[in-house]
């Protein structure tokens, strides 16, 4: 009855009292349209890149049976008694320290670094704060094996190398937390501080690290879990510890020994991640 | 005059438990300071070759052999670079569908079985994330082969991890009362998950996932290392050619790049946030 009605009228009427639609849904006209379009783009760039890289898809699932068969055949059972060694061992406690020395250098360079590179607080916005964000986006956007690399041929093989290189990735890597970190606190203090006459360093000791202190220390413990899971494989480039006979195994296939050095990586990382966790839970509920 | 005694003993007591943990606090400091001086004497000053660095003119001289950059390479760098992004696009895409099965076993209120699925859902968390990106790409070129396959296999593993696990952790303080309206209304427990949990959670799992493919572009510019393509195959042909000026021009490719994820990756997130 309704709808005979409708089709007398005129048609610029009809579009006036359209009824409410009945079946309701989530996202209004353009947006709806805008959303589709977006999923259609991923989706042929999807298709496209596949192409392009020339990627044999069906091989995605021939791989788990393959995967499978390597693991059993090749890779079991890992030879325990070579990661036993006490030349192995000596290794993995040299790649703990070179994490550890590699962390704190970089918090410390770090500090200063996302001090001048938080705009509430930089000394100089037009000279200091562009300077620190470079050097927190350059060492940050370098990966850190790539760092390892460079510094393998400037200075030469061994851990010194990996030291500097797990630096400059724990400066980018702590530097953009601590300044987010930075550019959050409350701007009050700050101010009072700087109304004293402070200079900009006595503010940032005074009213800044009071307030990001716990931050801070758990911030600065994340950055030696990430630093130990990159020094795993540093060696791999040339720096020293585990990496250097991970790489001596795999290049000569003795994959008994691969997948004993993975077996110890994997539980040092899950070590060390559950220690962290734990010391970032006790500093949180510090607050 | 028993009370100020009391007093006093309570401030001393105070005082005595500030002595303590300041002297816990002073040994502590003592220790770090200690292991810090040990590992500087065993990594730094034993294990380096000091002859062979020699002065610091040496070092300025190695340095100098990367500057400045070789410019003829430009030309050459475009299709790698195109590659790199695509190989961190498909190894997003690959750990969004991935991590979702990932996510489902290991949130804590929506697991299938809390006994036998969870913990297989925070193992694979925490096996994802372990295990450097470097050693995936390994394994994966010795099961697929080289080429671009593995290392979008090795990105995608890297990254299911901390997608899987930030999500998780959302839905498990996940709004209740919603999932109670639907659950009253009949829904079963698929319908709950789909109705309930999923629009609570999906900007953080996007937002994570645009984050992750920011990561992503760094880690697949390593990939070449170890024989899956992109900009790392430049640079270890760079570096097997000793031109280490054409390897200061990849690297400047690498800044470039990242620095366009970065700002993609900062405006995508405002949209779906």
């Amino acid at each position: 009855m309704r709808s005979d009605e409708k089709k007398n009228l005129p048609s610029s009427f009809k579009a006036a009292v359209t009824e409410p639609r009945r079946t309701w849904s989530r996202f209004k006209y353009p947006q709806s349209v805008i959303r589709y379009c977006v999923y259609l783009v991923i989706f042929v760039f999807i298709v496209y890149s596949l192409e392009y890289l020339n990627v044999p898809v069906g091989r995605f699932f021939t791989m788990f049976g393959r995967l499978g068969d390597m693991v059993t055949k090749k890779y079991y059972p890992p030879e325990i008694p070579y990661v036993l060694q006490k030349d192995y061992l000596r290794y993995v406690l040299e790649t703990v320290q070179m994490a550890y020395l590699g962390a704190l250098f970089g918090i410390l360079f770090s500090l200063p670094v996302s001090w001048f590179a938080s705009f509430n607080v930089t000394p100089s916005r037009r000279f200091a704060y562009p300077v620190a964000r470079f050097i927190i986006m350059a060492s940050r956007s370098v990966h850190e094996m790539i760092w390892t690399i460079i510094f393998v041929i400037v200075i030469g093989f061994g851990m010194f190398p990996g030291v500097i290189a797990l630096t400059m990735f724990s400066i980018g890597f702590a530097g953009k937390l601590f300044s987010e970190e930075i550019e959050a606190i409350k701007i009050g203090q700050v101010e009072a501080i700087r109304s004293t006459g402070a200079n900009p360093f006595q503010v940032f000791i005074y009213a800044v690290l009071p307030q990001v202190r716990v931050a801070l220390a758990g911030i600065s413990i994340y950055t030696w879990d990430s630093a130990f899971r990159a020094a795993t494989v540093l060696g791999y480039f040339g720096a020293g510890g585990m990496g250097w006979y991970l790489k001596e195994s795999v290049e000569r296939l003795e994959t008994l020994r691969v997948s004993a050095i993975l077996l110890t990586i994997v539980c040092l990382v899950v070590v060390s991640e559950v220690a962290s966790a734990w010391a970032r839970n006790r500093i949180s509920k510090m607050k | 005059m028993a009370q100020s005694s009391v007093k006093k003993n309570s401030i001393d007591l105070i005082l005595q438990h500030r002595r303590r943990t300041k002297t816990i606090r002073y040994c502590l400091y003592a220790i770090l300071i200690l292991l810090v001086l040990w590992s500087i004497e065993i990594t730094i000053i034993k294990d380096t070759d000091w002859e062979r660095i020699g002065g610091l003119g040496t070092i300025l001289k190695g340095i100098a052999r990367f500057f400045p950059p070789d410019l003829s390479l430009i030309r050459y760098l475009f299709k790698p670079t195109v590659e790199t992004f695509m190989i961190a696009f498909l190894g997003t895409m690959l750990a969004i569908v991935l991590a979702i099965p990932v996510v489902w076993f290991g949130a804590h209120n929506i697991t299938p079985n809390r006994a036998l699925t969870y913990p297989i859902g925070r193992a694979a968390m925490t096996l994802s994330r372990s295990v450097h990106e470097i050693v995936w790409a390994l394994i994966f070129v010795s099961a697929v082969g080289l080429g671009a396959f593995p290392g979008i296999l090795a990105v995608s593993m890297r990254s299911i991890g901390f997608i899987s696990k930030v999500t998780a952790e959302s839905i498990e303080d996940v709004d209740r009362r919603p999932i109670e309206a639907i659950k009253a209304v009949g829904g079963n427990r698929f319908q709950v998950i789909l109705f309930g949990v999923i629009p609570q959670v999906i900007p953080v799992f996007i937002g994570n996932a645009i984050f992750q493919w920011d990561i992503n572009i760094r880690r697949a510019t390593i990939m070449g290392l170890v024989g899956a393509g992109g900009l790392g195959l430049t640079l270890e042909r760079q570096l097997l050619m000793y031109n280490h000026q054409g390897v200061t021009t990849v690297i400047i490719a690498i800044l470039l790049i990242i620095t366009l994820g970065e700002v993609i990756s900062y405006y995508a997130r405002k949209a779906v946030i």
